[in-house]
């Protein structure tokens, strides 16, 4: 038999009563009256068992008069509970109880003398059956007077009791309700990975000035009063703050932008000064935080004409100013864009100190994954380091989302057949196509691009080895890397006759390192308005950057990027590009937010291997790489082609015979080609043919066999490729091949 | 056993729905008793804001010296004596609250103390004539709640009276008036009328 719990009667409020059947008040041994604890999800209620006046069975009505904490935010509804979950506890008379008095405003707290609180609490609580660290309501008697917390009470022998008016109630402290209920939201925050760094320094900045005032006055310095958190969407800058603050047991004040922003001239500056004004009040009881989440929307950076924001970020920064040392709170402001913030905000004694959050590292992203993975059933074949490796370019809110389309594709999985319910790493390989890093998006160069194996590319061996060098070796061993003192490439230029592979060899090495790909094309770059292009690119490295490893390509690279030495206009979109090109590359150094956790060294290693290979990924693959390719070398500026730049220059050649017959037989393999057909023959005969064009005679010689035998045909003849042959002449000359043999450096 | 116990729990509620419906008459009379003494406390109200707007500088009436100050004395001791009337009342209604607690707490002692001879069928048996011993204890203890509850309601109320602060000196009769329910009070009446069958069936 199952109870279903119902909401309490109007006219039962306040009177902790309990209604339930006789029968199962019988049941249970309960008389008119008696006391019974009933446990719900997420607490428990004491209460007063009565009958229900049509003495119905099967249902629970219960005041919560006195219950869980937890149980005052979310009042348990639609509930089927269960007999067990009943149970009579002795209530003894109590000598006395410690309370705590949670009153509805400051100035009740303030301006009523303790003795008259007391006097009506005691008034108030008698009669009541309460339990040790439960929460009396006594809202419906609708005074100031909202909730009591039982601290302890005595003989403490027994967890619940009644007071009645002998018991000696004694006050422990007076707090409002909106204090209390901070601090209740406190006790069920998510935990946070990955950014334990700054979370110390935000912790470090609200703890210091409450446990020791007296150091810091005596020092004679103010402690600081502002903290400016700068990252991109989705790293955690909120969460952050309200999991510090949760963790300090301060009370957190919360402005987003667009609320403070009213209609009327004046409006937005009377509520920005309310806000302020309620930080203070709640500064009054502990600590607390003035939380200005989006502040670029708030504050932007002024302009000449007499704007309303203007007037906005005015009463903002005296505000700022006008906080004197006795309000004990910390402003903590949140952006993504802070170059649109107005500058005046951002100097010491306003904003002291900037943090910035960047997009989580290698390591983080493990922390951060394996906090997520923590309550979801996931098989313990999920390495979770291999999955923050393949999940470059990743903040913490696409991590979540990751973990959440991973588990959905499980429940998918387990609603088709039954199954125990456990995550494994084929969801999160599916989840992973649907669910693409919030970096990249909206980036100009994300490309889709197709996967390409190494196997797919005849021939080139000796270039194949190179690219693996320059591009894969690093990620896979970085360690040896370290141990020879060996960098990372910056970038590698390929270049060589067109058709023969240069773009598909990228797309190669981009399918077999897992790092981020991304592709720029003149048509994304140029645009009508000036310095629009150079802002582009220097945008796209800065996204790339966020997402490091990252392998930037950038295809016919001449066309994109002139050369100052030979161009006509020295002041062309080109030129610029290229300076911006070559800045990027080897600039003096990054924009500071551009952060990305502090600098670690390495140091002598005492952890486990993987751990240790970790650490050396983490170090090692911070730069962007860019490859280029093109089949004009000699257009090609010389800053671009020294070492530090572009490093590796690789020459793709037009296939030789051995490479000729490797494309061949790998175009043929898809073909059904009569037994006769000699490959040998046909790659010895195609000289100076590029792959583009051994393709093309592969598809040129199966046409051939349709219009000769009709559309029955089954097999390619040997006649039909020599036909063909024939027929082709081959894209490349000798004259050609023989420019590129001068090195282009 | 169980008869002489339920006998002798249905005299004492007859006596304890008794001391409640002379309970609520008293409570009643000393209610309309303070309601001149509100009427007087708004307009003392009145007066302090009168006297708080008005320059006497400025009027005719500046050649008489220190008239603020004495206006002010006498309209405090004005307040004071009402607030000090209004005290006695809630003396007055404190011991009703006091009898209908006591008599109630008596009342549900005495089930508890025989609650292992009652059981739960003869307690919630209904008649045509009489309500169930269940149904009768909630309505005592709802009587005693409501009652306790207002005068918890007045009691914080005329605390926090100050006469400095003009605004809460104000707005006390209107809050006073607001606490009483006619619809929580008829209920009491309601109550007393469904036992009128058991209390005459001695």
């Amino acid at each position: 038999m199952t109870l279903k719990l119902l909401s309490v009667v109007p006219s039962d409020r306040g009177s902790q009563r309990c209604r339930l059947g006789p029968g199962l008040m019988s049941a249970l041994g309960l008389s008119l009256g008696s006391p019974l604890l009933v446990s719900v999800p997420g607490g428990s209620c004491l209460c007063t068992a009565w009958p229900r006046p049509d003495l119905a069975e099967g249902f629970l009505q219960m005041d919560l008069k006195c219950s869980s904490p937890t149980l005052i935010s979310h009042p348990p509804t639609h509930l089927n509970l269960d007999p067990d979950q009943l149970t009579p506890t002795p209530c003894p008379k109590l000598k006395g109880v410690k309370i705590t008095v949670v009153v509805q405003s400051v100035e009740f707290k303030k301006n009523t003398p303790m003795r008259l609180v007391h006097e009506l609490v005691k008034d108030m609580l008698k009669g009541v059956y309460v339990q040790k660290k439960h929460v009396i309501n006594l809202e419906d008697i609708d005074t100031e007077i909202r909730y009591v917390v039982v601290e302890s009470i005595s003989p403490d022998s027994s967890s619940a009791g009644l007071i009645n008016s002998k018991t000696g109630v004694e006050i422990t402290g007076i707090q409002t309700v909106r204090h209390y209920r901070n601090q209740l939201q406190d006790q069920h925050t998510v935990v946070l990975g990955g950014l334990e760094e700054v979370s110390a320094s935000l912790r470090e900045m609200l703890q210091l000035p409450l446990l020791y005032p007296g150091t810091l006055s005596s020092l004679g310095v103010s402690c600081p009063r502002g903290v400016l958190l700068v990252g991109p969407p989705g790293v955690g800058k909120t969460l952050l703050v309200r999991r510090v603050v949760g963790d300090v047991g301060a009370s957190l004040v919360v402005v987003k932008g667009p609320e403070v922003v009213g209609s009327r001239p004046g409006e937005s500056e009377e509520m920005l000064r309310g806000v302020f004004e309620r930080a203070r009040t709640a500064a009054e009881e502990g600590p607390c935080v003035l939380f200005l989440d989006e502040l670029d929307s708030l504050c932007p950076r002024r302009t000449g004409s007499s704007a309303p924001e203007n007037r906005l970020v005015a009463q903002l920064l005296t505000l700022m100013d006008g906080m004197n040392q006795s309000d004990r709170f910390l402003i903590v402001g949140a952006t993504n864009r802070p170059d649109s913030l107005d500058p005046a905000l951002r100097r010491p004694g306003r904003f002291d100190r900037e943090v910035i959050i960047g997009a989580p590292t290698l390591q983080q992203r493990r922390a951060i994954l394996s906090v997520l993975c923590e309550r979801m059933p996931v098989c313990p074949s999920v390495d979770m380091a291999e999955l923050a490796q393949r999940t470059i370019g990743y903040v913490g809110a696409d991590l979540s989302a990751l973990c959440r389309e991973a588990a959905m594709h499980s429940i998918r999985e387990n609603s088709k057949g039954s199954g125990e319910q456990a995550v494994g790493v084929k969801h999160f390989h599916e989840a992973l196509k649907s669910v693409r890093p919030s970096c990249l998006r909206g980036s100009l160069g994300r490309t889709d691009l197709s996967l390409v194996s190494w196997e797919q590319i005849g021939g080139l061996d000796e270039i194949k080895l190179k690219l693996k060098q320059s591009i894969e070796w690093p990620m896979m061993y970085p360690e040896a890397f370290v141990r020879l003192g060996l960098c990372r490439p910056r970038g590698v230029l390929l270049y060589g006759p067109p058709g023969c592979a240069k773009t598909t060899l990228v797309r190669a090495a981009a399918t077999s390192s897992h790092c981020a790909f991304l592709s720029v094309s003149g048509a994304d770059l140029y645009s009508p308005f000036v310095g629009h292009s150079e802002k582009a690119l220097a945008q796209l490295f800065r996204q790339a950057r966020a997402c490091s490893p990252c392998i930037l390509f950038l295809d016919e690279i001449d066309s994109l990027i002139g050369s100052r030495s030979n161009s006509q206009t020295p002041n062309s979109v080109q030129t610029r590009l290229l300076s911006v090109l070559l800045n990027e590359m080897d600039g003096v150094g990054l924009k500071t937010v551009e952060g990305r956790g502090t600098e670690k060294i390495l140091e002598g290693a005492d952890h486990n291997h993987t751990q240790e290979q970790l650490d050396f990924q983490e170090v090692c693959n911070k730069d962007v790489m860019v490859v280029a390719a093109t089949n004009r070398p000699d257009c090609l500026d010389s800053a671009l082609l020294r070492p530090g730049r572009l490093d590796h220059i690789i020459y793709v050649p037009p296939p030789d015979k051995q490479a000729r017959l490797a494309i061949l037989k790998l175009c043929t393999e898809s073909m059904p080609v009569e037994p006769d057909v000699c490959l040998e023959e046909l790659a010895s005969k195609s000289d100076l043919y590029s792959g583009a064009d051994l393709e093309n005679l592969c598809k040129e010689a199966a046409l051939l066999a349709l219009q000769e035998e009709n559309m029955e045909a089954s097999a390619i003849k040997h006649t039909y490729f020599l036909r063909s042959l024939n027929k082709m002449s081959p894209s490349l000359t000798a004259q050609q091949i023989q420019k590129y043999h001068t090195s282009p450096r | 056993m169980s008869k002489a116990a339920l006998l002798s729990l249905q005299q004492a509620l007859r006596k304890s729905f008794q001391t409640l419906e002379c309970n609520q008459k008293v409570w009643k009379s000393v209610l309309s008793e303070c309601s001149p003494l509100m009427d007087s406390l708004a307009n003392l109200a009145e007066q302090w804001k009168a006297l708080s707007n008005i320059q006497i500088a400025n009027t005719p009436l500046k050649d008489f010296p220190d008239l603020e100050e004495k206006l002010r004395f006498k309209l405090l001791l004005a307040t004071d004596t009402v607030l000090g009337k209004l005290n006695e009342k809630m003396s007055a209604l404190q011991s009703v609250r006091d009898a209908i607690s006591n008599q109630v707490y008596a009342v549900i002692q005495l089930y508890e103390q025989n609650a292992d001879s009652l059981d739960l069928l003869s307690v919630t048996e209904r008649s045509a004539t009489a309500p169930s011993i269940a149904d009768m204890l909630e309505w005592l203890q709802d009587a005693e709640r409501y009652y306790r509850q207002q005068f918890l309601k007045k009691k914080t109320l005329l605390q926090t009276v100050r006469a400095d602060n003009l605004s809460l000196l104000e707005s006390t009769p209107e809050k006073w008036k607001s606490l009483e329910s006619p619809s929580a009070d008829n209920h009491i009446t309601d109550t007393l009328c469904k036992v009128s069958f058991f209390m005459e069936s001695q």
